[in-house]
């Protein structure tokens, strides 16, 4: 699960002022995941790390009273221009709708939370197939590091013939 | 305060050193091992390997510098992360906890690269007040120091997944040069530390201490000497001087903001290439109206990052490439300077594996849609390398106090301005284009051309210059105005080479720690 605190990459919060997160309607919510489905598109994720990713986005508001009051009607917004329903709209409608607003400062600040809250969740990380803390484990020094076995086994000291050429001018013949 | 290492009274003049990091920590540990009574400030805490987290998000807000910066320039970077420049360390053994380990050297021609290159218009080039045969014993010294592999009978590291993509990549490619190393972190183990155990998590700081850091290593054995005392959570905010033009002590905050003041004999500033300068620039006083030992005007100019860039390949087969050392794996064949490629200078190619909160926010920053999510799609599938090379010095690229950003003490931010030179550009084209040949030659479906990340390579800003004229400090890291004033970090290099500095760093702190002992041992300090 994303760590709340650890899901924050820095960003200009310089003007920002802290208050309350955004209280979202349950209709607003929904938006918002079906949003970022849209946005991020795994066919392999089911609606668990886009539901906890909705969590994050939310919880970020806090630290930007603007977008805390602003991400409720933006997100009414997507459904006015879906004709009522970004819900039921087809993925690529609903695509092509974010990419026309792929600029507006709400929907780059949602993801850049969601970039880093989606990828830091555990269950996403099984999805993808990282393995991730390994320390405790040993390593991976016996749980396979060099278990590649589709290429054959490279040289790993370095050349033991000729020195590199470290120069090259026009005047000179080089390689 | 929690102190570490042999008290030391804030009156008694001794030499202060401001960062524990690459510069910081090998300049303390030299000195102390001397004889030399040292006080050494840290603005970061005092964590060790227990800390650690295998884990990338907690790991980088544990210990990345967050303090408020800005940035402009028309680097990618000021409009991605406007206020994180580089990735930086602020704990104890500074961003040495967080790095690879890769430690090639800088070619001789790298030390003379206003005479190497020629006038490259818009470049700052000048020829370093130091060759490469000076240097030579020094990088031994630092070779065996940090434990370098492939170096002084240090064994090689084994393959990994990822290097084996690289590697047959390389040769099939018709890359000659390539080797897991030189990389100080223990194949075997070495120095009282153990052989690594590939965790995979070089860059969240290394739980087993087979890495090199002078977490592990300098300072520690600084304070055993009985001359050393560590102060953590410390942060200089400004050099004094007297009368005489000497400076005389170091102001400092404590964690709740209190200002000390250490007397000093001596400084070496050491905190990484924006906050050093930042520091001289704050220090200004009637006598050094720009800054301290600015007379010449180039503090803070010619701050450089390193070419950077990353190539992420998609394979039908997978790789995990995150499993093992992160950047094991070195190709040089690029690493020449060739003009007829287009480009001054050259470039090293590197393995490179992030997890996927990092891949995801740094691989193409602000995507996503169905592009953006094949890429993770495939992450475990995915093979990644790193491209860093020798980028130009501008005098333009530069550090300066934000006139109205402030910092969580009410110190202005630094603020941090970079263009990429026509020959970055250049070299970055090509390097793109070497990293698509080796990773087809290894059968990949796809290579993603990653932009720069935030700088881990800071450089320059207070150039060594043989001519008082063209840069702060002469070829010991001294300064030209103020003869008790040191710069002990990557910010003294006067051109950035194609090589990773760390070894360099060290290897030149060594170098001036032996010329500061001299000095005070001759009574002219
Ligand atoms: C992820 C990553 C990977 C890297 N991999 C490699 C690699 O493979 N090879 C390589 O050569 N390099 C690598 N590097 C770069 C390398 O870590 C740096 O070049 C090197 O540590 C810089 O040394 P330094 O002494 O200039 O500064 P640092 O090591 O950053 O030390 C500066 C210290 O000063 C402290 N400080 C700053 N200002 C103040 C102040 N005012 N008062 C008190 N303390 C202060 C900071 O908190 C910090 O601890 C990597 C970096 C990163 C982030």
């Amino acid at each position: 699960m994303a760590d709340k605190d650890s899901a924050t990459i820095k960003r200009d919060t310089s003007s920002a002022l802290r208050g309350g997160p955004a209280a979202l309607t349950s209709r607003q919510r929904q938006v918002l995941v079906r949003l970022l489905r849209v946005a991020y598109p795994h066919d392999s994720f089911p609606d668990g790390p886009y539901e906890r990713t909705a969590d994050a986005v939310v919880e970020a508001t806090a630290d930007d009273r603007r977008l805390a009051a602003t991400l409720g009607p933006d997100l009414d917004m997507l459904d006015t221009i879906c004709g009522g329903d970004f819900l039921g709209a087809p993925d690529e409608e609903a695509t092509l709708i974010l990419r026309e607003y792929a600029d507006e400062p709400y929907f780059r600040q949602i993801r850049g939370v969601a970039v880093v809250a989606l990828y830091d969740d555990r269950e996403v990380w099984d999805l993808l197939g990282y393995e991730g803390p390994s320390f405790d484990q040993g390593g991976y020094l016996h749980r396979g590091f060099d278990d590649l076995d589709w290429l054959p086994d490279p040289r790993i000291t370095e050349f033991d013939g000729e020195p590199r050429t470290e120069m090259r001018t026009p005047e000179e013949d080089s390689r | 305060m929690t102190t570490h290492g042999k008290p030391i009274p804030q009156d008694e003049p001794v030499v202060v050193v401001i960062g524990s990091g690459a510069g910081g920590g090998t300049v303390a540990h030299e000195l102390a091992a001397q004889g030399v009574k040292v006080v050494v400030l840290e603005a970061g805490p005092y964590l060790t390997a227990d800390d650690y987290t295998n884990d990338e998000w907690p790991a980088f807000n544990q210990m990345a510098w967050l303090d408020m910066r800005t940035t402009s320039g028309s680097y990618r970077v000021a409009r991605d992360f406007p206020n994180l420049p580089a990735w930086i360390v602020k704990a104890v053994g500074g961003t040495t906890t967080h790095w690879a380990g890769a430690t090639p050297r800088f070619m001789a021609h790298e030390f003379a690269a206003r005479s190497t290159y020629g006038e490259v218009e818009g470049a700052n080039l000048l020829d370093w007040p130091v060759t490469l045969e000076e240097m030579e014993p020094w990088y031994d010294r630092a070779e065996k120091a940090m434990g370098s592999s492939h170096r002084h009978g240090r064994p090689p590291l084994p393959a990994n997944n990822n290097y084996k993509v690289f590697a047959n990549g390389a040769e099939r490619a018709g890359y000659t040069y390539y080797a897991t190393g030189p990389y100080a972190t223990n194949a075997e183990p070495y120095d009282g530390r153990p052989a690594t155990v590939q965790d995979g998590f070089n860059f969240q700081g290394d739980k087993s201490g087979a890495k090199w850091s002078t977490l592990v290593r300098e300072i520690p054995r600084a304070l055993e000497s009985g001359n050393a005392e560590l102060r953590p959570l410390s942060q200089a905010v400004r050099i004094t001087h007297g009368p005489d033009g000497r400076v005389d002590a170091v102001e400092y905050l404590d964690a709740d903001g209190n200002l000390h003041r250490q007397a000093t004999r001596a400084v070496c500033v050491a905190g990484n290439s924006i906050e050093t300068p930042r520091l001289l620039l704050m220090s200004d006083s009637p006598s050094h109206p720009d800054g301290l030992a600015n007379s010449s005007g180039q503090v803070g100019r010619n701050y450089m990052r390193h070419l950077t860039g990353s190539a992420y390949a998609r394979f039908e087969q997978p790789v995990r490439m995150y499993r093992g050392e992160t950047m094991a794996g070195i190709i040089a064949d690029e690493a020449v300077h060739d003009p007829s490629r287009g480009f001054v200078g050259g470039y090293y190619m590197e393995t490179l594996s992030l997890g996927p909160a990092f891949l995801a926010s740094f691989v193409e920053p602000g995507s996503w849609g169905r592009e953006f999510t094949r890429l993770m799609d495939a992450y475990a599938h995915t093979a990644g390398m790193w491209l860093v090379g020798e980028d130009m010095p501008q005098e333009s690229n530069r550090i300066t106090l934000d006139p109205d950003v402030k910092d969580q003490w009410g110190l202005p931010a630094p603020h941090v301005h970079f263009d990429d030179h026509p020959n970055d550009i250049a070299m970055r084209r090509h390097a793109y284009r070497a990293a698509d040949t080796i990773y087809r030659a290894a059968g990949a479906l796809g290579v993603h051309h990653t932009p720069p990340y935030p700088a881990t390579h800071n450089l320059g800003s207070c150039r060594m210059a043989a001519d008082p004229a063209d840069g702060p400090l002469n070829g010991w890291g001294q300064a030209h105005d103020v003869p008790n004033l040191f710069v002990s970090d990557g910010s003294v290099m006067t051109t950035g080479g194609a090589a990773n500095p760390t070894l360099t760093i060290v290897a030149l702190a060594m170098r001036q720690a032996d010329h500061l002992c001299e000095l005070l041992r001759t009574g002219e300090l």
